[in-house]
């Protein structure tokens, strides 16, 4: 048995958690796992291809309930974890984070720690939405028009990227407002532009870079590239994601070109 | 189904000149949701609210819109003829045909389309308006006044006359200002602290006023009749209830030779010590930047000698905090300095000092005793030249306004120097001469032609030393522009006034604003000059502007008034143009996911937490956010950063908001 | 007022603004009696900090081709911070409006102070002219009426 499975087969047994959310091999690719008992931690695994952002399963109460779980995840669930307690969002008495780093298995004490590990260990962007960003931007405005509206038309509001999200937990999104309707509820080409551009802007600050929604959308809509792109954005801008929300803070010296 | 009311006003001609109103008010009877819609020549006169009235009783309307001039004028006349008809008053609002149309555009079908377009917009938010009731606030009847000047102890005694009790905080050990470091005052040339000391004493004496002096404003919460000030007391290291004021301390002190900030640095101090001998309060304080117990260590030669046992060293600064109904800022001004001018010596000469450190030689308890005397070796100065403008109107310098009381201080200061040192020149380089008070103009006639002081017109290039003169290089421009050199033995500089250093500081704990020079800023300029925007705290003095004292007192005065109208009502009634956070049925209770980051949008800490818990076991469910009424102001912000579209505000709720912006586009 | 077949294309603007500054300043160059154009409707908010960035799509959608924001100069905000908050917004809003090729040249902010009518003035003359000459923002507002018109070319 792996260390890992050992590991985190002890903490069943002793009773320190309930359930364990971590990895195990899928049809084609590794996908979430839940270990009630020690057994079924045999079932973990943790390579690369994990990819699932596993604190989506923190903020609802139906899987985890009012258990302490343990999560074994990869860095964006150490990086959701920490923004969904500034969030106030979950209850660190009631989590005990993981993660493997090379042969060791990581165990966060604290915040700090979360923050150290997520400060030191940044992964490689991926160079195809790099590469596609810089496309798109090199295109003219009516062109990126075209694109976007061409893109979006086939969107099908199915809201997979909203599920996928672990920071979307608002028991009643925006979309469902239908007093004043913000977003026309039905697909068209428009509506789905306001849905993501709605998306983005909810998410400024607070988007970790997982890119679960992208990878979630049964119609492979680059909507990846729009959270890259906002998160490169607000980098550039106002200097790092720390700040939790950049917009539920402000600086006296925001410098801007276009207010006049 | 809404009943609205539309009503037109022709507002004279000042609207029908440019806009049909007859033909927009039959496009509004045709508007959906309207059951009522007439034209008007003057709505906001009897008959024309009578209409109002009546028309709302007739149609059982439950809603009104007014076309006429800007909300800003009117709005609580219509509102108020509305709720006198029983219709509740936040139903009835107006659009702005007047300021924002017919005055701002010709006459023609564009200006009545968009009068049109306009009444719609405001039509479709008023059929979503909710009714709304004002909001009753307790106020706390107690004023605070920051700053212990002549407009502070004005102010201070004007609202205890009223009866209501006062708080009066002083940064420094005494109360006074720089009035108490004047000699005399113009126009009359009577002494300063004779007139002021009976005020401080009475100040001190008022059973209604409670006075801390070394005390600063450390942090102001709250809102406006509920104030919470926590008053920091620095540590003065002198029990004042067992102090009684011998002095005898100052006298065995062996810290003799510090710079004394009262005499404006020509005199000196001991550590221990009482600015002046009229201080009040008139017991001492231990400086403790100077002190040699708290600087080495050593000494302790007061305590020795205090017959009482007063002195208390290593007493931390203590806090306090008062409930407060209003507070007024009165921190007063300073002077700039010597050292900032390059032209003139930056400082290095001794015998060029400000016109307040004049004001010290010339004042009968200052450091010469009221003799002129320079300050670098001690002999009376034949020549004086005094030099108005230093600073102030210079955009150069970054002080673009005038500093108001400097012609008339330097004409005083040239008086005051002809009547004790009777052969004495003295000389005064002026831009323009600023005398607009009442016998200000009389006053420095007579300093031209009884008192002989020259006045010439030119500014001052240069300012050097020379064997011991002061070699002055100006310039005469009613004489064509001949330079005028003056050897000197003393030059006087009427420097600018400007903003105490740290008011910018203190504005932002008060939530105040200020210009860019640091003084406070006033409501409105001219119909507001003793209010600031932040409602519930006044202004008065030379904190919002330099003022003579004859100025100063009437607007503390004025300020006064305002914090009495304010303290003498039973309960604040508020607009309740708040936020709220909504709740609906379990299991959900709020669409809010208590995320909290509303609470660090909030300026004025306006959200708190709320935990709903089950009503039987008492486990808490979930925690959601809840907006104080009392706090918020209404601003909205955190309406437009919710997520959830959990909090909205009442009067310009999302409905309405968007109702109105898609009415106005839509035909 | 739609676009007609006539040669003078008059651009529908809509104006966000704050209550206390921009609002005062608009009735100062009403009572100036300083004449501007009459395609800006003004929207009145208690403060730029309320306004939902929902709404400027809104106001697209409905058929506006140009939208003026205006509030209050940096630190002279009535409720001291909103018009800070609204910068931020309107900062990383308008990165994203322009990535997605949204035309943010039609969207005109600006500071406008209690006691700058003449300001106001200009700043609707100013943008009127601009869309004027930029055209209708046609579009988006065939976008909006997709079940209509809109025909999508997929690669």
């Amino acid at each position: 048995m792996s260390k890992l499975s050992k590991d985190t087969a002890a903490l069943l047994s002793e009773g320190t958690v309930k359930m364990i959310i971590g990895y195990e091999q899928g049809t084609e690719r590794p996908r979430p796992a839940f270990c009630h008992t020690p057994e079924d931690c045999e079932r973990l695994i943790f390579n690369d291809q994990c990819s699932n952002n596993l604190a989506v399963y923190l903020t609802k109460k139906e899987i985890i309930g009012e258990d302490k779980v343990g999560v074994v995840g990869n860095y964006y669930v150490v990086k959701t974890v920490i923004q969904l307690n500034l969030e106030n969002q979950i209850n660190l008495q009631n989590l005990v984070l993981m993660t493997v780093d090379g042969d060791d298995i990581i165990t966060f004490g604290s915040i700090d720690e979360m923050q150290q590990y997520v400060d030191t260990h940044e992964p490689v962007p991926n160079e195809k939405v790099l590469a596609a960003i810089e496309k798109i931007d090199k295109m003219s405005r009516s062109e990126r028009w075209e694109y976007w509206k061409s893109e979006l038309s086939k969107c099908v509001r199915c809201y997979a990227c909203r599920a996928a999200c672990p920071l979307c937990y608002c028991n009643r999104c925006v979309t469902e407002v239908n007093c004043p309707q913000w977003i026309e509820p039905w697909a068209s080409p428009l509506s789905n532009m306001e849905w993501q551009i709605n998306r983005i802007m909810h998410m400024s600050g607070r988007c970790v870079g997982c890119g679960e929604c992208a990878a979630a959308c049964p119609l492979e809509l680059p909507i990846g590239i729009l959270t890259k792109k906002m998160g490169m954005d607000i980098k550039n801008t106002f200097g790092g994601w720390k700040d939790g929300s950049v917009l539920s803070t402000y600086n006296v010296n925001d410098k801007e070109n276009f207010i006049k | 189904m809404s009943k609205i009311g539309v009503f037109i006003c022709h507002c004279g001609e000042n609207i029908s000149a440019t806009v049909d109103c007859e033909r927009v008010a039959k496009s509004a009877s045709e508007m959906e949701g309207v059951a009522f819609a007439t034209d008007y020549k003057y709505m906001c006169s009897d008959p024309g609210q009578s209409l109002i009235k009546n028309a709302i009783r007739e149609h059982h309307l439950d809603g009104v819109v007014v076309g006429s001039c800007s909300p800003r004028m009117h709005e609580p006349t219509f509102r108020r003829a509305c709720s006198e008809a029983g219709l509740n008053p936040y139903l009835c609002e107006i659009a702005n045909l007047r300021e924002h149309v017919s005055w701002v555009h010709e006459k023609g079908e564009a200006t009545t389309l968009k009068a049109i377009d306009i009444v719609k917009g405001v039509v479709e938010k008023v059929r979503r308006n909710k009714p709304l009731n004002a909001i009753e606030v307790p106020i706390t009847k107690k004023a605070l006044v920051i700053g212990g000047g002549i407009a502070g102890i004005q102010a201070s005694l004007d609202i205890a006359n009223c009866g209501q009790k006062v708080i009066l905080i002083e940064k420094g050990p005494s109360i006074g200002g720089h009035m108490s470091q004047l000699s005399e005052t113009f126009p009359t040339l009577d002494c300063s602290q004779c007139i002021l000391t009976p005020r401080m004493v009475e100040v001190a004496q008022h059973p209604n006023i409670t006075l801390y002096t070394y005390a600063e404003l450390d942090k102001l919460d709250g809102f406006i009749g509920n104030f919470k000030a926590t008053i920091r007391l620095k540590a003065k290291s002198v029990d004042y209830n067992k102090c009684t004021g011998c002095g005898l301390c100052t006298t065995k002190c062996p810290q003799k030779k510090i710079p004394s900030e009262f005499n404006e640095g020509l005199g000196l101090r001991t550590a221990i010590f009482t600015p002046f001998p009229q201080a009040v309060p008139n017991k001492p304080a231990i400086d403790k930047e100077h002190c040699n117990y708290y600087q080495k260590g050593k000494c302790k030669v007061c305590q020795k000698f205090c017959p009482t046992g007063a002195i208390e060293y290593d007493k931390p600064d203590e806090f306090i905090t008062e409930d407060i109904g209003a507070v007024i800022v009165t921190t007063g001004f300073n002077v700039l300095k010597t050292d900032f001018f390059p032209e003139y010596g930056y400082g290095k000469y001794k015998d060029v000092i400000t016109g307040l450190q004049f004001e010290r030689l010339a004042s009968a308890s200052g450091p010469t005793l009221g003799e002129i005397r320079r300050p670098s070796d001690g002999q009376i100065p034949k020549k004086i030249v005094f030099i108005s403008c230093c600073g102030s109107r210079d955009p150069a310098k970054g002080i673009p306004y005038c500093s108001k009381i400097c012609c008339m201080y330097t004409a005083k200061h040239a008086m005051l120097y002809q009547h004790k040192v009777h052969d004495g020149e003295s000389t005064i380089f002026y831009m323009d001469v600023r005398a607009g008070g009442k016998n200000y103009e009389e006053f420095v006639r007579r300093a031209v032609e009884e008192d002989h002081v020259n006045y010439v017109r030119g500014r001052v290039a240069r300012v050097y030393e020379k064997n011991g003169k002061l070699i002055v290089k100006g310039v005469d421009t009613l004489l064509s522009a001949k330079p005028v050199e003056i050897e000197a033995d003393m030059v006087v500089l009427a420097t600018a006034g400007v903003a105490n250093k740290g008011a910018e500081e203190l504005a932002q704990k008060m939530h105040i604003s200020y210009d860019p020079y640091h003084f406070f800023a006033e409501a409105h300029p001219k119909l507001k000059p003793v209010e600031t925007n932040t409602a519930g705290i006044f202004l008065a003095g030379a904190c919002q502007s330099p003022k003579d004292i004859p100025e100063t007192v009437a607007s503390a005065s004025g300020a006064a008034v305002k914090a009495v109208s304010l303290l003498s009502q039973p309960t604040l009634v508020r607009e309740p143009i708040i936020a709220v956070v909504n709740r609906c049925a379990p299991p959900m209770f709020s669409t809010c996911v208590g995320c909290f980051m509303c609470e660090t949008i909030c300026p004025y800490n306006a959200i708190e937490h709320e935990e709903i818990k089950d009503r039987r076991t008492g486990k808490v469910i979930k925690t959601v956010a809840k907006i104080n009424p009392g706090l918020c102001q209404g601003c909205g912000t955190c309406v437009s950063f919710c997520r959830s579209k959990s909090i909205d505000i009442q009067g310009y709720t999302n409905e309405e908001m968007f109702a109105e912006v898609t009415a106005l586009l839509n035909k | 007022m739609e676009e007609k077949n006539d040669n003078i294309f008059e651009p529908r603007i809509i104006a966000f603004v704050c209550n206390w500054c921009t609002y005062a300043g608009a009735d100062l160059t009403g009572t100036s009696r300083i004449k501007y154009s009459t395609n800006v409707e003004i929207v009145r908010f208690p403060c730029t900090g309320r306004i939902d960035f929902m709404l400027l799509l809104k106001a697209f959608a409905g058929g506006a081709d140009g939208i003026i924001i205006s509030g209050c100069h940096p630190n002279d905000c009535h409720y001291t911070s909103g018009n800070f908050h609204a910068r931020r917004r309107w900062m990383v809003f308008r990165d994203m409006l322009d990535f997605m090729g949204i035309d943010i040249e039609r969207i005109r902010w600006s500071w406008v102070s209690a006691a700058e009518g003449a300001k106001w003035a200009d700043v609707v003359n100013d943008t009127v002219s601009k869309i004027r000459e930029m055209g209708p923002y046609t579009e988006y507002k065939k976008a909006a009426k997709f079940l209509e018109e809109e025909k999508i070319i997929h690669e």
